[in-house]
């Protein structure tokens, strides 16, 4: 086969495996549209749920996806939700200011992602020791703070009142709307996602073409905690609780998210900030099929062993795209 | 090209959700009528669904209610979270069920609240509202009411299991305390605290103690104060050192070994093999029955799968039109109690008489309160077992 030939074969495969993640999602979409009409059930009532389900997932994500597209595996970024939106709560019930709880859920939000960031570059350890044991402290203060304040009811809220007129539709989407136009501007139209990718690509041939890695590993991680300031904020308006369990969840997820949205774990070139999206609600649409068509009789579990198969079969097709003669493009 | 292919379709995804979904979820105006022979159908939102506690109370709706009732009964999977505890209840609301019997406490105005804006009947099962919690919710139509036992329920069967070592003459104890800071196992250990005899960091008083065990998150051993009943170790979770403290524990040789909670589960097999006396709040299940025939378990403070009963009961009333108040007007608040055993033949007696097709709670006993029937003849009921 000549050079051309596979130079077409190649581009094929990839544009094919590029527009499968949002043929999937499309897919998912209409079985659930599907299934819950045939059920009977409410598809106005169904389609909120999965929405509030996957914003918060699909914010933080996609944030997530510029420490990814390094090469860097965060796994605190749901223990630093957890303390987020436990700092937050505190702030209000100790001053009853929405806007300084806001800031603070922000704040300590990008002060953790920076910490586990200038941890690793103080001491140079990979980010994933680092993030592992921010994983931990923060899961461990935050628990503390929960318990210790929740008392006999076992977690700290504020009052529903306050957040209720933002938990609506139209809040969460213009919130991901205009977080998910920042990041898709800044990593796609701009030097800063260039680079990263270049970093996650080849992090030997960046350095030597003069990126400073610890400028760009930075930038990706306050994106990152700006992503999981907003995931706090959007849990909070939901419900206005915090448990020592809330988004307990996320950090595993995020991987399950951007590897079902098409980006591989090891980020590089062909990492994509959409895949965060497309992902984070193609799995919360899966697992939504997943429980109405499965009984819940007939086991528990059964629906995340069929989900983890599904997570297989897509990073088998996802890598299949690695697996080339051709240098990325 | 792609990119914005991708983009755009991901967007009409996202929008296509946001669209479906925006318009307010009507309330649930087809609640069966009673005798309309309709098919009740009830979600049950549980954060435990291995524990032998929590299969006997699934055994009991699924496999005895649901066959003398005309109800169905439909168990979410674990629960970790308040967002998930939301989320499961406006899934039922979608799928038109009626009611939500909560055996879930992650955020229990969360769940209350959005039953209300659901239209759906809620009720706790097991374990209690706080008093603030209760006193908002309380003339809420949507909230039917609570039965289980309440923080005071908790520190009194702590108080006189430890009471009951202390007249039995124990000079040594070692004390698990369970998964503090769950509040449950907190007031427990409280309680067994002050029923030893023993004071914390001065207080002997249920809140005086529990509220400084919140804050230590467990027991502070320096802060221990006792009289003829010593406290020799203490710990509490499960965790990779948790052997290693109850071997110290059973090689001091304690008169007996107090937890409140899952000794059974956890520790059964180590302390018969020590020959110590253990006790435990726990359920009559069969692993505990064994253990009170077979092995050192000599006191069980537990509760009874058809102690559910009830709830269920009160809440298929509602659904009904049939709901129970108080003079005031008020949702069903009942704390319900432990029952004791301390030797095998009582054990059987509660445990044998609460299984398969003849529950405590029975369907002839339950037939009494279902339909209209006041709230003292109700509580009467309930506090009769």
């Amino acid at each position: 086969m000549d050079n051309e030939a596979i130079l077409r074969k190649y581009k094929r495969r990839q544009r094919l495996i590029d527009i499968l993640p949002v043929v999937a999602l499309a897919a998912l979409f209409a079985i659930l549209v599907a299934t819950v009409q045939s059920k009977g059930y409410r598809l106005d009532m169904y389609l909120k749920i999965v929405f509030n389900e996957g914003v918060v997932l699909a914010v933080v994500a996609t944030g997530a996806v510029f420490i990814y597209t390094l090469g860097s595996f965060d796994i605190s970024l749901g223990a630093s939700t957890l303390f987020s939106a436990t700092l937050g709560v505190m702030t209000y019930n100790a001053t009853q200011s929405l806007p300084l709880m806001i800031l603070v859920i922000f704040g300590v939000a990008v002060g953790c992602s920076l910490l586990s960031s200038v941890l690793a570059s103080v001491f140079h350890i990979p980010v994933f020791v680092t993030t592992v044991a921010m994983m931990s402290v923060l899961s461990a203060i935050a628990a503390q703070i929960i318990t210790t304040n929740g008392g006999a009811v076992g977690g700290i809220s504020i009052p529903s009142a306050l957040v209720k007129p933002l938990d609506n539709m139209g809040f969460k989407i213009a919130v991901l709307a205009v977080f998910w136009l920042i990041c898709f501007f800044v990593f796609d139209f701009t030097k800063i996602g260039r680079k990263q990718k270049f970093l996650g690509g080849n992090p030997v041939c960046a350095q030597l073409t003069g990126i400073q890695v610890n400028k760009y590993a930075i930038i990706a991680f306050v994106m990152a905690g700006i992503g999981v300031g907003l995931g706090a904020f959007l849990t909070l308006v939901y419900t206005p609780s915090v448990t020592a369990t809330t988004a307990g969840s996320i950090g595993m997820n995020i991987v399950v998210a951007i590897v079902f949205g098409g980006m591989p774990i090891s980020g590089g070139p062909r990492s994509r900030i959409y895949s965060a999206l497309v992902g984070g609600f193609s799995y919360i649409l899966l697992n939504n099929i997943l429980k109405l068509l499965i009984d819940s009789n007939i086991g528990y579990g059964v629906s995340q062993i069929v989900s983890a198969v599904f997570f297989l079969a897509v990073v088998y097709v996802t890598g299949l795209n690695y697996r080339s003669q051709m240098l990325p493009r | 090209m792609k990119k914005a292919l991708a983009l755009i379709l991901a967007l009409v995804m996202v929008l296509a959700l946001a669209a479906c979904g925006s318009s307010a979820p009507a309330a649930n105006n087809d609640a069966p009528a009673a005798d309309s022979g309709k098919t009740v159908k009830i979600g049950v939102l549980v954060s435990d669904v291995s524990g032998e506690e929590a299969l006997g109370f699934r055994a009991y709706y699924e496999n005895y209610i649901a066959k003398n009732y005309n109800v169905e009964f439909t168990y979410t999977e674990q629960l970790e979270d308040a967002a998930a505890e939301k989320a499961a209840i406006e899934k039922f609301a979608a799928q038109g069920y009626d009611a939500i019997l909560s055996l879930a406490a992650s955020d229990r105005t969360t769940q209350i609240e959005t039953c209300e804006a659901n239209g759906l009947y809620y009720a706790v099962v097991s374990g209690m509202l706080d008093d603030a919690q209760f006193e908002q919710f309380k003339s809420n139509e949507h909230f039917v009411g609570q039965i289980g036992p309440s923080m005071d329920t908790e520190f009194e069967a702590g108080y006189a299991m430890g009471k009951y070592f202390a007249d039995q003459g124990a000079k040594t104890v070692g004390i698990y305390g369970a998964f503090i800071p769950n509040p449950m196992h907190v007031y427990r250990t409280a309680g067994v605290l002050a029923g030893l005899g023993c004071t914390y960091g001065g207080a002997s008083d249920k809140d005086g103690i529990a509220g400084q065990l919140f804050g230590d998150q467990g027991v502070d051993m320096s802060k221990v104060q006792c009289g003829d009943t010593q406290i020799i170790g203490y710990f509490q979770g499960f965790g990779d050192t948790t052997f290693d403290e109850l071997f110290a524990i059973i090689g001091q040789q304690p008169d007996a070994f107090l937890s409140v909670g899952m000794a059974t589960t956890f520790f059964a097999d180590s302390l018969n093999g020590a020959n110590i006396p253990y006790s435990d709040i726990d359920s009559f299940t069969s692993g505990n029955a064994a253990n009170m025939a077979d092995g050192t378990l000599v006191y069980l403070a537990g509760k009874y799968s058809s102690s559910i009963g009830p709830i269920f009961a009160a809440t298929l009333n509602a659904v009904n039109g049939n709901p129970i108040r108080d003079a005031q007007g008020n949702a069903l608040s009942i704390s319900q109690g432990y029952l004791v055993a301390t030797d095998s033949e009582t054990f059987d007696n509660i445990f044998n008489g609460d299984k398969g097709d003849s529950p405590i709670f029975s369907k002839d006993l339950l037939d009494t309160v279902i339909g209209a029937v006041s709230y003292d003849d109700f509580v009467s009921l309930v506090e009769s077992k």
